[in-house]
């Protein structure tokens, strides 16, 4: 059914659009980009900013044009002498408590209050500072910082961490002057039910939200001599880190990647697509194993570190339906210190394994006790003593992490040469890009699952009815004769619909794909700023097109994985996959007792 | 602790199905806390029983002013620390409370005596500024307080308990 239209006026020009439009909408069409600063598109209009006014003829008051929707006969003035002003007071108000350290701010140059403040012509408040104290950084978490003096109370962060993914880890707490955003008694985001998915951190306007940064300690592990410093980098990295280096949103920057990764000082660039195809056969004989020997479904990726420490916290009693394969990150970790190490006759201890990642929560995973296993594999051989012990990962980088990094050395990105990853633990599949974008887990597990079950070719490899689109997708797949129903769910609030189902005891799917940020991986808390939907698909449509491009596209397919099998792992499964690839989960509980 | 948590369960219940549920619930739950405040392991009863997340729950108790974090004395005395009533000598009346006590204010300016019997605090301005220096006890004003009328009136108040 089409929606009626309105007619209005903006800056003496006739605009039509469709009723509800917001009028900060209506403007855009008129050619006016309305000033804004406490409002994000599908995620929060809070309305408190006041930013955003503009003149209506016949209201007395100003208008704030992110709350509103347009009328019929509306006339509206975006830049009058009056609006003017009072943005400008509006946006000092907010300036004078806050700090200005843009030099030395993650966000100075992304900064939506820094670029208001420059638009506005805004160079100083005319107001007093009015808060008294500072207040304290929450540096619990392994994954962010919150800053709450370079907070602007807009809402953002509390709107998309309970609307977007329903943690509520955090609210608007006191009132008046003492208004922060916080958590629970101010415990802390470590505490709390945090599942450092990190989308606070993207929508976050100002510099109040950021990961928590390795960046130093992976310059110094670099610049020690004694140590081997193997790089993984996720799929959605080639897809999103063009964007933090000045080239357009979602180019595809594999080559240059692996160029400017090298040129960084890593001693070995290698791919967590190469991991993402070992997840891959541990998960699909996973499944087949369930569905033949009547295991608990559905089963449920693993691979999406926020996801577990949602299903941990809210929902443990459905641990059961996870798979237990650990995440590709992970796997990576394992498989270069035991596998990698002996093969190259390094010294696993001299080894450190760096990821860049699109995601802050994989900073929580690569810290959790129960994840590591390349220590045990070698303590059980007899070698070392205990107080050597060292973990799989060591450091995480984000996206944003990676690119400051690469922007300290002042490397030209955009003029790298393309670079090939090195060998082995750098070949991958098409499967492997695809776990960039929600569903990708899922196709490439059919991929495999398919071939191994029918022993046919698969022809049709595109599962489309899976890739990016709604929250929540499904589709049954013919495997053979028979069905398969397999369900796909991204943000944590679309994948409580799905957990409600089986609690229910209603679910009808077999598989089930959970990614814990928005569109997937691509939409991670790493990712450059702004990730909005339109960046999102663009960034999925360049995982596509690598994915068409790559000369082999099943996981089981690739050579290197076959070799890991065939030399050291034997079979999908088998004993030292348990050893080193799978893990297992923490009953947590949303309360504490 | 059990009994306490069967009677928060009672409270809740009550009141769930109701609109604003949860204020009137936090309200109940302070108002039967032996020292009149919402501590922290009875706030996460609420927000289980509740099924409501700790974050909102927390965000609630810290907006409204009527709500206490901190267990209250059975007298409360409430001193104006406004700039009438600072210039009319509160200063010098907050300080002979305290030692008649023998407590300090915390950083959130709030002291309670370890048997409970009082809660001192200040206000920013009790908006009685003509009558400074203005001092609150258990709710009831107190204008132009003097040093020997605020001896009297703790001294009657420690003594009744004494007495009883
Ligand atoms: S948040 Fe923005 S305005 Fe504030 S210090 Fe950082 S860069 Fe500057
Ligand atoms: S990281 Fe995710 S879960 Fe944690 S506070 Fe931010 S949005 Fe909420
Ligand atoms: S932390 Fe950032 S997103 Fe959250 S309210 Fe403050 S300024 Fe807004
Ligand atoms: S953007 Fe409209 S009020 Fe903040
Ligand atoms: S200053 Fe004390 S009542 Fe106003």
């Amino acid at each position: 059914m089409d929606k009626k239209m309105v007619t209005l006026s903006v800056d003496g020009k006739t605009v039509t659009v469709p009723e509800g439009t917001r009028i900060l909408d209506a403007c855009k069409v008129a050619g006016i980009k309305v000033p804004s600063l406490c409002y994000l598109e599908d995620v929060s209009a809070h309305g408190s900013c006041g930013i955003c006014v503009v003149e209506i003829e016949g209201f007395k008051r100003l208008v704030r044009s992110c709350l509103h929707t347009v009328q019929q006969d509306m006339v509206i003035h975006t830049h009058t002498d009056r609006v003017m002003r009072a943005r400008k007071l509006n946006l000092e108000l907010l300036l004078a408590n806050h700090p200005l350290l843009c030099t030395t701010c993650e966000r100075n140059l992304n900064c939506e209050l820094q670029s208001l403040a420059l638009q506005l012509g805004v160079r100083e408040s005319r107001f007093e500072r009015t808060k008294k104290s500072l207040l304290p950084i929450d540096s619990s978490s392994s994954s962010i910082i919150r800053d709450p003096n370079a907070c602007i109370l807009c809402n953002r962060c509390v709107e998309v961490c309970a609307k977007v993914q329903e943690v509520h880890a955090i609210e608007m707490m006191g009132r008046g002057l003492r208004t922060t955003v916080s958590t629970f008694f101010d415990e802390g985001l470590a505490s709390s039910v945090c599942t450092n998915c990190g989308q606070c951190s993207l929508v976050c306007p100002t510099g109040a939200i950021t990961e928590k940064s390795h960046e130093s300690e992976v310059f110094d592990a670099i610049a020690d001599p004694n140590l081997v410093v193997l790089v993984q980098t996720a799929p959605a990295i080639r897809v999103g880190l063009g964007e933090a280096m000045g080239l357009g949103e979602g180019s595809l920057v594999t080559g240059k990647m692996v160029s400017a990764l090298r040129t960084l000082g890593f001693d070995r660039v290698f791919d967590t697509q190469f991991s993402a195809d070992l997840t891959i056969m541990e998960e699909s004989h996973e499944l087949i194993h369930r569905l033949t020997s009547g295991g608990t479904l559905p089963m449920i990726t693993s691979c999406s570190p926020g996801w577990i420490k949602f299903i941990e916290t809210f929902y443990p009693e459905q641990l059961e339906h996870l798979s237990s394969c650990k995440s590709p990150q992970q796997m990576f970790g394992s498989i270069a210190k035991t596998y990698y190490a002996e093969r190259a006759g390094i010294d696993p201890r001299k080894i450190r394994v760096v990821s860049i990642m699109p995601c802050t929560a994989k900073k929580f995973e690569a810290g959790r006790s129960e994840i590591d296993s390349a220590f045990s594999y070698w303590r059980e051989q007899g070698s070392f003593t205990d107080d050597e012990y060292f973990c799989d990962v060591d450091y995480v980088l984000t996206t944003r992490e990676l690119a400051r990094m690469l922007q300290r050395i002042g490397i030209d990105f955009a003029h790298l040469e393309e670079g090939k990853f090195d060998d082995p633990l750098g070949q991958s599949t098409g499967s492997a890009v695809l776990f960039g974008a929600t569903g990708g887990v899922m196709e490439a597990a059919l991929r495999t699952a398919y071939e191994t079950i029918t022993k046919t070719t698969l022809d049709d490899l595109e599962f489309e009815q899976i890739r990016i689109g709604e929250g929540i997708r499904e589709a049954t797949i013919m495997i053979g004769e028979t069905p398969l129903k397999v369900a796909v769910a991204n943000t944590l609030a679309n994948a409580r619909v799905l957990l409600d189902q089986i609690q229910e005891g209603k679910s009808p799917y077999a598989f089930i794909e959970v990614m814990a940020c928005p569109d997937g991986c691509i939409g991670g808390g790493g990712q450059p700023i702004p990730s909005t939907k339109e960046i999102r698909r663009k960034r999925a449509m360049s995982i596509y097109e690598e994915d068409r491009g790559m000369p082999i596209r099943k996981s089981h397919e690739n050579p290197s994985i076959q070799e890991l099998y065939t030399s050291f792992l034997v079979q999908p499964l088998g004993h030292l996959s348990h050893q080193l690839l799978h893990t297992t989960y923490v009953k947590r509980g949303e309360y504490p007792d | 602790m059990n009994d306490r948590a069967n009677e928060i369960a009672a409270i809740v219940s009550k009141h769930r199905e109701r609109h604003g549920a949860l204020l009137s619930i936090l309200e109940t739950v302070q108002r039967t806390n032996e020292h009149n405040y919402l501590p922290k392991q009875e706030l996460v009863m609420v927000a289980k029983e509740l099924g409501v997340p700790l974050s909102q729950v927390y965000s609630v108790v810290t907006f409204y002013a009527f709500f206490n974090l901190k267990a209250q004395g059975e007298h409360v005395i409430t001193v104006c620390r406004g700039t009438a009533c600072h210039t009319r000598g509160s200063k010098p009346l907050l300080d002979k409370v305290l030692h008649m006590l023998g407590i300090e204010l915390d950083e959130d300016g709030m002291a309670t005596t370890p048997d409970y019997r009082f809660t001192v605090h200040t206000v920013a301005c009790f908006g009685q500024c003509a009558l400074a220096p203005v001092i609150a006890i258990d709710g009831v004003i107190h204008s132009m307080v003097t040093e020997e009328k605020l001896t009297t009136m703790i001294e009657a108040l420690s003594a009744h308990k004494e007495g009883a």
